[in-house]
C-alpha cells in the first residue's frame, strides 16, 4: 500500500477505484456481521466461495463479505447486486441455486423474503416493509463495503468529507459546520457536537488535546455502535480525522469494548491501513495537520460510557465518575481538554461534509438533525438495526418497520435507552423519537435500544430486571446509587413475590425520586427511570401484584405457580393429571380433573386452553402440552362413576334457588348449590338442558350423548329442570322471589347476534350465525344453500361455516374478514380445520352492501344460480351477492391490533346464496332492565366482580351475559363462583371471595427423561377424522389420544410445579458437607 | 476571589474553595460523613448535597465536591435537600445502625424508624480510610475492589498489605466501624493492636508517635516497660 503524500494523490486513487468499479457486475453479498455469523453466515461464504471455485465463475461473479445490515431477524441472508434480491435465512445448500439465478438474471422465487403477515414475496430489498421505511444513511455504506478493504471505502467515496476539509477550510469553519449542521450526541445525552467541539477549540492546546470515540456499548440489546464500528469503521477514523482538524486534537483513543472481538479486530485493521496511506500520523495527506489514533480495549464496566469513568479507565484507574465541573473538556485525559463522542455521532461527521450541513439537517426535526439508528429488539416481528429520521413516530418504528406483534399477542408498552430508560405506553406510540419528547415522556434516547413488550411481558419484572442489572453495575461510589439501587431491586422482588403492601410502592417512588436527584453521574441520575416510568404508565400492574397477589403475565413465578394451574379459570391442577398419566394412574388423573370441573368430557372437547397458552414450553417459543388432548385422554379412558362428589354438609339454612339458563354457567351453579344442601330450580327456554354447549356448538365437535350423559350426571333429585320456560316472557324475578326462592342465579348467556346495519340485512337467505347453529343443531334443520358466505372471523363464524359445509345443498362456503387470518379471534385449530374441509378464506374484506336480486340484475351482475328461497317474500326477493371492499391493514386500534382500511375502489362482488352473519353476539337481556338489574352500555348485565351480586338483593349472575360471549370454562367458573356466594347469601354469611391462586402442593417424582429424548419429543397431536368423510356428516373429527401417546407426551411436561413442591435439599447433609470443607 | 451567594448571603472565597468550605465558612451546618479535613473531597456519602441553580433549574449536587462558581446561587436546607437527606439518612440506618455517627445524625434530622430491611453491615464504603491510609499515611495498602454491591474495601487480595504499617488511621478516621475495634474477630480487624499483648506496630522501625491514632492504645507503653525488664 503506498503512501499518499497529497490531497491529490487520493483524489487519484479514488477515481481509479472509481473506474474500475462496475455497478452491474454480479455480485453476491453476505452479511458477515456478528449477528449473522451467530446464524451461520460463515458456512455461507464459504459455501459461495467454493462454488465460485468450483464452477469456474471467478471473474463473472463477485462475492462481498460485509459489516451488519440490520435485519438480523432474517440471518443469515444473501443480497445479490444489481438485482437487489434479499434472500432471507438461506441454507449451505441454497447457495449454488441463488449464484446461478443471479448470472441467468432470475430469481429463486421459494427462497425470497417473505412477508409472515401477507405472504407476499419480495423481488427487490428495498420494497421489504421492513427496509422500505427506513431512511439508512449511515448503515446503507455498510452493505457496500468490505470491512477490511480500505479502497472499498475511498471508491464508494469515503474520505471525500476529509479532502474537502483539508483542502477548504480553516478549523473554524469545520466547527461551524458542525454546530450549523445540529447534529446532537448519539450517545444519549443529545449534547449538541459542535458546541463541545467548540469549547475545545478555544481551549489552550500546549499540552495536547484529545478526541475520544465512546465504543463502550454496554445497554443489553442495543449494538448499533458494533455494526457500525465492524462494518465500517473508516467512517470513524475520518470522522475524527475531521474533528482533530477543527478542534487542534492531536491525539484520538477509541475506547472499545473487549467483548466486541470483530469491532476490535476490523478497527485494528482499519488504524493500521490508515497509517499506511498517511491518512493518520505525521502530516496528514502531506499537510501540515498532523494527528494519530490508539485503541483502548474496555474490561465491561457499564459505568465506563460515562465520561470522567471512561478517562480514567483510559488512564488504567478504576471506572469511577468523579464530579463535574470540571468537564472532561476542560480537564480531561492526562488533565488535558478531551472532547468524547459516540460511534454513531463519529460516523455521522463524513456524512455532514459529503452532504453540506444544510441537507443535513433538512433530515429530521428541528432540533433533532439526521437520523439515528435503533435496535429494534423483544416482541416484534422483525427485529435488527433500524435507522429512521429523528422524529419519526414510536408507532411508525414498532408496526411498520418492526411489523408488528408476534403472534396474537397486544404490544402494550416500549422500553427505550437501555436499562437507565423508561417505558412508554402503547397509547402513546404517536411520539415522535427525539431527545426531548422521550425526556419528557420520562423515558431518554440512551444509545438506542429499543425493546418491544407485550402481554407477556411483566412490568414489575421488567424493572426488577434492569434494577438487578444497575446494582450491580453502578461502580459503588455514591452511596445513594449502590444502596437506592440494592434498595429498589429488594422492594421490586418483593412485589413479585406478593410480599409487598401499598406502602412500599410509596416508598419505591420516594426512594427512586432520591436517588435520581442526589447521585454524582448519569448512571445513577437515570437509574430510577425504569421504576419511574413504570410505576408512572402501569401502575395497576403494581397494584394487582400488591393488592390481588397477581402477576397478569404470568412471569413472577411466587404469583403464578404453575402456569396451567393459574391460567385456568377452575383452577385445575393440569401439571398433576399431566404427572398421573405419564404415571399411568388414569383413575387418579380422572379425579383431579374432576374435583375442578364438572364437565370434564365438554372441556376435553371444546375449552380453550388458557393452560396451553400459558405453558412454559410455549412461553419459550416451543409447542405447549397438549393438555386438553391428555384430559380427552383421561375421560375417554375412565368411567365417570369414579368419582362421587361430596356432600358439603351443613346443619340448617338450606333454602330454595332459582338458576335461569341451564348452560354452563346455570348447570355448574345448580350442580354445586345442590351439594351445598339447596333446593335447585333450574329454568330453561329451551326444550333441553344445555344452553349454548346444545345450541351452538356443533356434534361434530361436541357428540350429543356425551353432552347429554355429563349434564344427566349433574342433575340429581334436588336439582328440579323445568325446560321450556322463557325468562322475561314466561316468568320474572318478582314472580320467582314470590314463589319459594331465596336467591336467583341469572346465566341466560349471550345468544342475539350483532346485525352488520346494512341496506338489505333482512333479505331471505341472511341468517345470524346464532339463528343457523340453532336451526341445525337442535331441530336438525339446513338452511344454508348453494354459495354460502360467512361474514366474521370469530369461534361462531368458524363453527358455522363448518356446519355449513356439511349440510347437503351447499356447494362451497367463504368465511370473509377484515382483517388477516392472524388476527382471527377464532382458535387456530379450528381455522385450520377449516380450511381442510375446503372452506375458503377471504381476509382484509369487509362488505359494503348486500344487494338484492334485483338490484343485481339492474346492475348487470350475473347471478349465476337461483336458489329457491325458504320462504318466499315476494315484496323482496332473495339475496344475490354481497359486494366487499378489500382492506389494507392500517393503524393499530384500542385493541393493540392493526385497524382495517379500506382501499377505494377494491370493490368486488362475490355471488351467494346464502350469508351468515357472525360478527358478535350479545345478551338477549331487554327484559331485564324492568326487573330493576342495573345494565351496562353493551348490554351485558352490571354485578359485583368479587361477588357475582347484581344490583338487585338476592339476585346473582354469571356467564356470557355478564361478560359477553366468552368460553365454555369461564362460564363453568362463574358457575362455581356463584354456587359458593349464593350459599353464603342465603345463609346469611358475608360475601367473601374465594382463595384465589392456588400453588401446587403435591410433590410427585418427575420421570427420568434425559436431554437428547427432550429434545426430540415433539407435540402429540390428536388423529382427526381425513377431510373427505367429514363432509356431509356430523361425525366427531377429533380422536382421542392412544395410551402410548398420550404417556409420551405426558413426560414432555417440564413440571413447573417442582419449584414448589419438591422437598427441600436433605439440609442435614448439606451443612455437614459445609463443616466439613471450613 | 469568587463571590457567590449561600441561603440568601454573598460570600467571597478564594478561587478552589468547595461550596461545603464557603457553607460552612458563614456557618450554614451541613452534614457530612466521607469527607474529613486534610483529605481529598470524595462525594461519596451524598449527604452533604445542597440545591444549586436558579428556580426552576435547579439539581442538587454535593458541595464537598463542587468548586465555588462566580454568582452560584446556593441553598443548603431547601425541602428538596431536606428530603433527600432524610432518604439518605434512612438509608444509612438501615444498613448501619449500630453507628454512633449515623445514629445522632439521624436523630439531628428527626429519623426516627427505616422503613428498609434491617441490615448490620459494618462498613458504607465512604472511602476515608482509602484516602487517609493513602494521602496521609502514604501506604496505599488499602482500596476499592470490585463494583456496586460487591463493592468492598481491602487489600489487593485479601493478603495482609507489605504496605501496611498498621498505623491504625484507618480506623481511627472510620464513621461506621466502632464494632470492628471491639476486637471481637480478631483476625479479622486490620490492626487489633490494643487487644494484642504483642502488638504488630512496634516490630516495625519507622513507625513514630506521630503517625499513631490509636489513643489510648498502650502497645507502645506495655512494649517498652517489657523492654526495660
Amino acid at each position: 500500500m503506498q503512501q499518499l503524500s497529497s490531497i491529490g494523490e487520493l483524489r487519484e486513487l479514488r477515481s481509479v477505484l472509481f473506474d474500475a468499479a462496475d455497478e452491474n457486475k454480479p455480485r453476491i453479498v453476505v452479511c458477515a456481521g456478528t449477528a449473522c455469523q451467530a446464524s451461520g453466515s460463515n458456512v455461507i461464504v464459504r459455501a459461495a466461495k467454493r462454488h465460485i471455485i468450483e464452477k469456474g465463475l471467478v471473474g463473472k461473479v463477485a462475492l462481498a463479505i460485509t459489516g451488519c445490515h440490520g435485519f438480523c431477524e432474517m440471518g443469515p441472508f444473501v443480497l445479490t447486486e444489481p438485482q437487489q434480491a434479499f434472500y432471507a435465512q438461506v441454507g449451505f445448500d441454497d447457495i449454488p441455486r441463488i449464484i446461478d439465478a443471479l448470472l441467468s438474471g432470475e430469481y429463486v422465487e421459494e427462497l425470497l423474503y417473505k412477508d409472515p403477515a401477507t405472504g407476499q414475496r419480495y423481488y427487490k430489498r428495498d420494497d421489504i416493509p421492513f427496509f422500505k421505511n427506513q431512511r439508512r444513511s449511515i448503515l446503507s455504506l455498510n452493505q457496500k463495503i468490505d470491512p477490511i478493504r480500505v479502497f472499498d471505502y475511498i471508491a464508494q467515496g469515503g474520505y471525500i468529507a476529509l479532502e474537502s476539509v483539508l483542502s477548504q477550510r480553516d478549523p473554524h469553519g469545520v466547527v461551524q459546520e458542525v454546530k450549523r449542521s445540529g447534529l446532537r450526541g448519539r450517545g444519549g445525552g443529545g449534547f449538541p457536537t459542535g458546541a463541545k467541539w467548540e469549547m475545545l477549540a478555544r481551549e489552550s492546546g500546549r499540552g495536547g488535546k484529545f478526541l475520544v470515540c465512546n465504543a463502550d456499548e454496554g445497554d443489553p440489546g442495543a449494538y448499533m455502535d458494533r455494526s457500525i464500528l465492524e462494518g465500517n469503521p473508516h467512517s470513524i477514523i475520518e470522522g475524527m480525522l475531521i474533528g482533530a482538524y477543527g478542534t487542534g486534537a492531536s491525539q484520538g483513543i477509541v475506547y472499545v469494548r473487549a467483548e466486541y472481538p470483530v469491532a476490535v479486530k476490523h478497527l485494528n485493521i482499519a488504524l493500521e491501513q490508515a497509517r499506511r496511506l498517511g491518512l493518520l500520523g505525521e502530516h496528514v495527506l502531506g499537510t501540515d495537520f498532523s494527528f494519530d489514533m490508539t485503541m483502548v480495549k474496555g474490561a465491561g464496566a457499564f459505568v465506563c460510557g460515562e465520561e470522567t469513568a471512561l478517562i480514567r479507565s483510559i488512564q488504567g484507574k478504576m471506572g469511577e465518575p468523579r464530579q463535574r465541573p470540571p468537564f472532561p473538556v476542560q480537564k480531561g485525559i492526562e488533565g488535558k481538554p478531551t472532547s468524547i463522542n459516540n460511534v454513531e455521532t463519529w460516523a455521522n461527521v463524513p456524512l455532514i461534509f459529503r452532504l453540506g450541513a444544510d441537507k443535513f439537517a433538512q433530515v429530521g426535526t428541528e432540533n433533532n438533525a439526521g437520523t439515528k439508528i435503533f435496535s429494534l429488539v423483544g416482541k416484534v416481528k422483525n427485529t435488527g438495526l433500524v435507522e429512521v429520521p429523528m422524529g419519526t413516530r414510536i408507532k411508525e418504528i414498532v408496526y411498520e418497520i418492526g411489523g408488528g406483534a408476534v403472534g396474537k399477542a397486544r404490544i402494550k408498552a416500549i422500553q427505550t435507552g437501555g436499562p437507565s430508560g423508561g417505558c412508554i405506553p402503547s397509547d402513546m406510540f404517536d411520539l415522535p423519537v427525539d431527545y426531548d419528547s422521550l425526556a419528557k415522556a420520562g423515558s431518554i434516547m440512551g444509545s438506542g435500544g429499543m425493546i418491544v413488550m407485550d402481554d407477556n411481558t411483566c412490568m414489575v419484572d421488567v424493572a426488577r430486571y434492569f434494577m438487578n442489572f444497575l446494582k450491580e453495575e453502578s461502580c459503588g461510589k455514591c452511596f445513594t446509587c449502590r444502596k437506592g439501587t440494592q434498595r429498589m431491586h429488594e422492594i421490586l422482588e418483593d412485589i413479585s413475590r406478593g410480599k409487598a403492601t401499598l406502602k412500599h410502592l410509596d416508598l419505591l417512588q420516594e426512594l427512586a425520586e432520591v436517588v435520581k436527584d442526589t447521585t454524582m453521574c448519569g448512571l445513577g441520575q437515570t437509574a430510577s427511570n425504569p421504576v419511574l416510568s413504570t410505576l408512572r404508565y402501569f401502575r395497576h400492574e403494581y397494584e394487582r401484584h400488591v393488592i390481588d397477589k397477581k402477576c397478569d403475565a404470568f412471569v413472577c413465578k411466587d404469583l403464578v405457580g404453575a402456569p396451567c394451574q393459574a391460567a385456568c379459570p377452575l383452577g385445575t391442577e393440569a401439571w398433576r393429571y399431566v404427572a398421573l398419566i405419564e404415571k399411568g394412574e388414569y383413575v387418579e388423573a380422572y379425579k383431579v380433573i374432576r374435583e375442578a370441573n364438572p364437565f370434564p368430557s365438554v372441556c376435553a372437547r371444546v375449552c380453550d386452553r388458557k393452560c396451553e397458552t400459558r405453558c412454559s414450553h410455549a412461553v419459550s417459543g416451543g409447542e405447549a402440552i397438549a393438555v386438553r388432548s391428555l384430559k380427552r385422554f383421561v375421560t375417554d379412558s375412565v368411567a365417570p362413576e369414579v368419582y362421587v362428589a361430596p356432600r358439603i354438609h351443613v346443619n340448617g339454612g338450606a333454602s330454595s334457588v332459582a338458576v335461569v339458563g341451564a348452560g354452563p354457567a346455570g348447570l355448574a351453579a345448580a350442580h354445586y348449590l345442590s351439594l351445598y344442601g339447596h333446593k335447585v330450580t333450574l329454568i330453561e327456554a329451551e326444550k333441553e338442558p344445555g344452553g349454548m354447549l346444545m345450541s351452538c356448538i356443533p356434534s361434530y365437535r361436541l357428540p350429543r350423548e356425551v353432552l347429554r350423559k355429563e349434564i344427566q350426571s349433574l342433575l340429581d333429585p334436588s336439582i328440579t329442570v323445568r325446560c321450556g320456560t322463557a325468562f322475561g316472557r314466561d316468568i320474572t324475578v318478582d314472580e320467582l322471589f314470590k314463589d319459594v326462592f331465596k336467591a336467583v342465579f341469572l346465566a341466560i348467556g349471550a345468544d342475539k347476534s350483532y346485525r352488520l346495519e346494512l341496506e338489505g340485512e333482512d333479505v331471505k337467505g341472511v341468517y345470524s350465525s346464532m339463528q343457523m347453529l340453532k336451526a341445525f343443531n337442535l331441530r336438525g334443520d339446513e338452511v344454508a344453500r348453494g354459495r354460502v358466505g360467512i361474514i366474521g372471523g370469530g369461534n361462531s363464524a368458524v363453527d358455522a361455516a363448518r356446519v355449513a359445509i356439511r349440510q347437503k345443498g351447499v356447494d362451497n362456503v367463504t368465511l370473509l374478514y377484515r382483517r388477516t387470518s392472524q388476527e382471527m379471534p377464532a382458535y387456530a385449530e379450528e381455522i385450520e380445520a377449516a380450511l381442510e374441509e375446503g372452506i375458503a378464506l377471504e381476509t382484509l374484506v369487509s362488505p359494503v352492501k348486500i344487494r338484492y336480486m334485483e338490484a343485481a340484475r339492474s346492475e348487470g351482475v350475473r347471478v349465476e344460480t337461483f336458489v329457491s328461497p325458504i320462504k318466499i317474500d315476494t315484496r323482496h326477493g332473495h339475496l344475490a351477492d354481497i359486494r366487499c371492499i378489500r382492506n389494507s391493514l392500517g393503524e393499530v386500534d384500542a385493541s393493540g391490533r392493526r385497524r382495517p382500511v379500506p382501499i377505494p375502489g377494491s370493490e368486488f362482488t362475490i355471488p351467494l346464496d346464502t350469508l351468515i352473519v357472525a360478527i358478535g353476539e350479545r345478551p338477549d337481556s331487554d327484559c331485564l332492565a324492568p326487573m330493576g338489574l342495573e345494565m351496562t352500555k353493551s348490554g351485558t348485565l352490571r354485578v359485583n366482580a368479587e361477588t357475582l351480586a347484581a344490583s338487585r338483593p338476592g339476585v346473582f349472575a354469571g356467564g356470557d351475559l355478564v361478560t359477553g360471549p366468552n368460553t365454555v370454562v369461564d362460564a363453568i367458573a362463574a358457575g362455581k363462583k356463584a354456587a359458593y356466594m349464593i350459599d353464603r347469601y342465603v345463609r346469611g354469611k358475608e360475601l367473601k371471595g374465594l382463595p384465589e391462586t392456588k400453588m401446587p402442593k403435591f410433590f410427585m417424582d418427575p420421570p427420568a427423561v434425559s436431554d437428547a429424548d427432550a429434545e426430540e419429543a415433539v407435540r402429540a397431536e390428536p388423529v382427526t377424522l381425513p377431510a373427505a368423510s367429514r363432509r356431509k356428516n356430523t361425525a366427531e373429527v377429533e380422536m382421542a389420544l392412544s395410551a402410548e401417546a398420550a404417556i409420551r407426551e405426558a413426560r414432555r411436561c417440564l413440571r413447573c410445579d417442582l419449584d414448589f413442591t419438591r422437598p427441600r435439599e436433605d439440609s442435614e447433609n448439606a451443612c455437614s458437607v459445609k463443616g466439613k470443607s471450613a | 476571589m469568587i463571590t457567590l451567594r449561600i441561603n440568601g448571603l454573598d460570600v467571597t472565597v478564594e478561587k478552589g474553595t468547595t461550596v461545603l468550605e464557603a457553607a460552612r465558612f458563614l456557618g450554614f451546618p451541613i452534614p457530612t460523613l466521607c469527607h474529613m479535613e486534610g483529605l481529598s473531597p470524595y462525594g461519596a456519602c451524598r449527604l452533604c448535597v445542597v440545591e444549586i441553580g436558579q428556580e426552576p433549574r435547579t439539581r442538587l449536587v454535593s458541595s464537598c465536591t463542587y468548586p465555588a462558581e462566580e454568582g452560584l446561587k446556593v441553598r443548603t436546607a431547601s425541602a428538596r435537600v431536606l428530603k433527600a437527606r432524610k432518604m439518605i439518612l434512612e438509608l444509612l440506618l438501615a444498613s448501619c445502625p449500630q453507628s454512633k455517627i449515623i445514629q445522632d445524625l439521624a436523630s439531628a434530622h428527626g429519623i426516627r424508624t427505616q422503613r428498609f430491611k434491617q441490615e448490620h453491615e459494618d462498613c458504607i464504603l465512604c472511602g476515608l480510610c482509602v484516602r487517609m491510609c493513602e494521602e496521609q499515611m502514604m501506604a496505599k495498602a488499602i482500596g476499592f475492589r470490585n463494583r456496586g454491591e460487591k463493592r468492598s474495601i481491602g487489600t489487593p487480595f485479601d493478603v495482609k498489605s507489605d504496605a501496611c504499617r498498621q498505623c491504625g488511621g484507618c480506623i481511627y478516621v472510620c464513621p461506621a466501624c466502632q464494632l470492628r475495634c471491639t476486637y471481637a474477630e480478631p483476625e479479622k480487624a486490620i490492626c487489633g493492636g490494643c487487644a494484642n499483648l504483642s502488638p504488630p506496630c512496634v516490630e516495625k522501625e519507622p513507625f513514630d508517635d506521630m503517625m499513631c491514632y490509636m489513643d489510648p492504645c498502650v502497645a507502645c507503653e506495655i512494649d517498652k516497660k517489657i523492654d526495660k525488664r
